[in-house]
């Protein structure tokens, strides 16, 4: 009797050990995104509070009011935004075309090719730094934003490349064939039937493009100076050597996360469409 | 429509891998023609080439008059259906098989009305405006037919289109598919792994073996008067039984037994007095292998064997034996025991046999019907 009920209770017991841990990495996660919004609605007298409180004692604006009313903040998301886009918009164009050919026409050539895109994220980013800066600096295109859209998207393209080579490797190649057969020339496949099978591959490859733009600070530092600063330089200088604006540059940083949380929100399904794909036959 | 014709077409992969071996034959205008064979014997191969999505080495593929070995697939007025169906996910039902047509260039109201007729010929018009996703295999597998047939092309080249559906559908399409190319007199190549399928569906059927084309011939043909012993023993189920035997005169020593040979055997098979006092490999079909005891065939041979398992399907008793006679291997090839170990056979007795596992069984060999090979170059002796 007590073996049958040991036996009964175990799972339970085990369910509820890995649902404690589930909770306790996703608030390891959440947690400092919990503070840093927490902070940004508190007074300015309760952010510096010592010992520091976790929850606001009284919820105030003040710290977005602020943060909206500094000159060049408002321009600095504006460039982010361009920016980030562009950044996206250049990956795909060339990593989604770059990356079907890589899988679907496998040479020698074309398997280095990917392996050469996979050394480059092991560069360190800074060590790119200053030959980045050397190399706009002579094409006149320091601090300008079609600078730094080159610089991000060479940052961007070899993440981009191996995602979309991870979800091309994952489309039959029957897929392809039966349009050739169909009518197709390869260019009408890869157009009619492969994009569009590949949306939701495309739509996560975007966002991470996206993201790794939208949240670059280091080229952006290196690269420009007045005209094309973007908002992480701008929340960064809050915290100067005139002083240390904490509430203002949380506010700043909690109004720079939502564009990604909505963008995540809205792509959702293709998200997960795109993480599991080719998980399950259809 | 059209006939396809290959004339010594090879395939090599890289340098080393020979996959198609001058492969030659015509396929008739209108003819339902399967390639069959077991895996990677290069019927899905041969196919690919005929579509144009494999490149040849050498040789020559036609389609009708016109060689069409550098021609792109698009262009070479074919269809074709896939082992997967390949039905593209983000397209509807209606779509998936106007696709063709759009690419065509063809008018909206033409392509309405004829996806209408194919979906109304495949049983599909309910789900026309569903997703891939949203259908049975069996509803999956007639889109891929639909998607084929609203063109009416030269030819329909299907790869094992029925392999991913249960054995009851299976069954169920096969007779839609052999009806649908009757009906529409379109030239079909169909390859499948399934000698079932071979038989029941072809006008004429391709055996393939390691890149090598082994006998082209109508199903009846294959069974009755196969060219070798590997068509032998790749068509009919369960296989044919092969042993090594002795001719002597007009008889023939299967291990300790005999089996005397009448003299139709000779009269259908002049060149087999040549092979007296030799070794040959002789096949026995199950069904020419009845339980003695309780037999309705007239004319035959007794000999004896052991049963080993006994197998009742309701109308029949598979029953299998240990021949006293050499094993003989179908794909040729040669272990070190083929010619030593004994043989196991497989008879096809009639479902009254009382034959338990353990029992020596008398057997009632059809001798009339014997299969004959030479043991060197292992082609039938007629």
């Amino acid at each position: 009797m007590a073996d049958r009920l040991t036996s009964r209770a175990n799972p339970d017991v085990g369910k509820t050990v890995i649902n404690g841990l589930a909770l306790l990495l996703v608030l390891s996660y959440a947690v400092p995104y919990v503070y840093l919004v927490s902070t940004s609605l508190k007074p300015a007298a309760d952010v510096q509070q010592i010992p520091p409180s976790f929850f606001p004692d009284r919820v105030t604006l003040e710290n977005f009011e602020t943060a909206i009313g500094t000159a060049g903040l408002p321009q600095a998301f504006l460039n982010s935004a361009i920016v980030a886009v562009l950044t996206t918009v250049l990956s795909l164009l060339i990593a989604v075309p770059a990356a079907y050919v890589a899988t679907s026409y496998r040479r020698p050539l074309t398997v280095s090719f990917l392996l050469f895109a996979l050394v480059t994220r092991m560069v360190p980013p800074v060590s790119l730094g200053v030959p980045l800066f050397q190399l706009l600096k002579s094409l006149g295109l320091l601090d300008t934003t079609t600078g730094l859209v080159l610089a991000h998207t060479s940052n961007a393209v070899p993440l981009a490349l191996l995602l979309m080579a991870a979800f091309f490797e994952n489309v039959p190649k029957d897929l392809e064939e039966a349009a050739r057969i169909d009518g197709c020339s390869r260019f009408q496949a890869f157009l009619h039937i492969i994009l569009p099978v590949m949306r939701g591959g495309m739509a996560i490859t975007a966002l991470f493009s996206f993201i790794a733009s939208w949240n670059e600070f280091l080229f952006a530092l290196l690269l420009t100076s007045q005209n094309s600063k973007t908002a992480p330089i701008v929340i960064a200088e809050f915290n100067s050597v005139y002083g240390l604006a904490w509430g203002p540059m949380t506010a700043a940083a909690v109004l720079y996360s939502l564009p990604v949380i909505l963008v995540t929100l809205v792509l959702q399904k293709q998200i997960i469409g795109g993480l599991t794909f080719g998980a399950v036959k259809g | 429509m059209a006939h396809i014709t290959l004339d010594k077409v090879n395939k090599v992969y890289g340098d080393s891998f020979h996959a198609i071996h001058d492969l030659t034959f015509d396929i008739r205008d209108g003819e339902f023609m399967v390639f069959v064979g077991p895996s990677g014997c290069g019927k899905s191969t041969a196919l690919r080439m005929i579509a144009g999505l494999e490149s040849i080495s050498s040789g020559e593929v036609s389609i009708g008059d016109r060689v069409v070995n550098g021609v792109d697939p698009k262009d070479r007025d074919i269809a074709m259906v896939f082992q997967s169906y390949a039905l593209y996910p983000h397209k509807t039902v209606r779509e998936n098989i106007a696709f063709p047509l759009r690419m065509a260039g063809m008018k909206s109201a033409e392509i309405d009305a004829k996806v209408d007729e194919a979906a109304r010929i495949l049983e599909l018009t309910p789900h026309l405006d569903r997703k891939p996703a949203h259908l049975s295999g069996g509803q999956r597998q007639r889109v891929a037919m639909g998607r084929a047939i609203v063109r009416k092309p030269k030819a329909f080249l299907m790869d094992e289109p029925l392999s991913n559906l249960d054995a009851k559908l299976r069954v169920q399409m096969r007779a839609e598919i052999a009806g649908l190319q009757r009906s529409l007199g379109v030239t079909t190549v169909y390859v499948t792994h399934d000698q079932v399928e071979a038989m029941t569906m072809g006008d004429r059927v391709t055996v393939l073996k390691a890149g090598r084309l082994q006998q082209v011939d109508t199903p009846q043909n294959l069974y009755n008067r196969p060219a070798n012993v590997f068509v032998a023993a790749f068509i009919g189920s369960p296989s044919m039984n092969l042993f090594e035997a002795q001719l002597d005169g007009e008889t023939l020593r299967l291990g300790s037994q005999e089996i005397p040979l009448p003299a139709p055997v000779f009269e259908t098979r002049p060149s087999l007095r040549s092979h007296a006092g030799r070794p040959v490999i002789v096949g026995i079909r199950p069904e020419d292998i009845d339980d003695a005891s309780v037999t309705e065939k007239r004319a035959f041979a007794e000999i004896s064997a052991p049963v080993t398992l006994v197998e009742s399907l309701g109308a029949e008793t598979l029953a299998h034996l240990e021949i006293d006679a050499p094993q003989v291997d179908a794909e040729g090839v040669d272990d070190g025991t083929e010619g030593r170990r004994p043989a196991s056979a497989v008879g096809r007795f009639a479902p009254r046999t009382q034959v338990r596992p353990g029992d020596r069984a008398r057997l009632a060999v059809t001798a009339e019907n014997l299969h004959f090979f030479d043991r060197d170059t292992r082609l039938s002796i007629w």
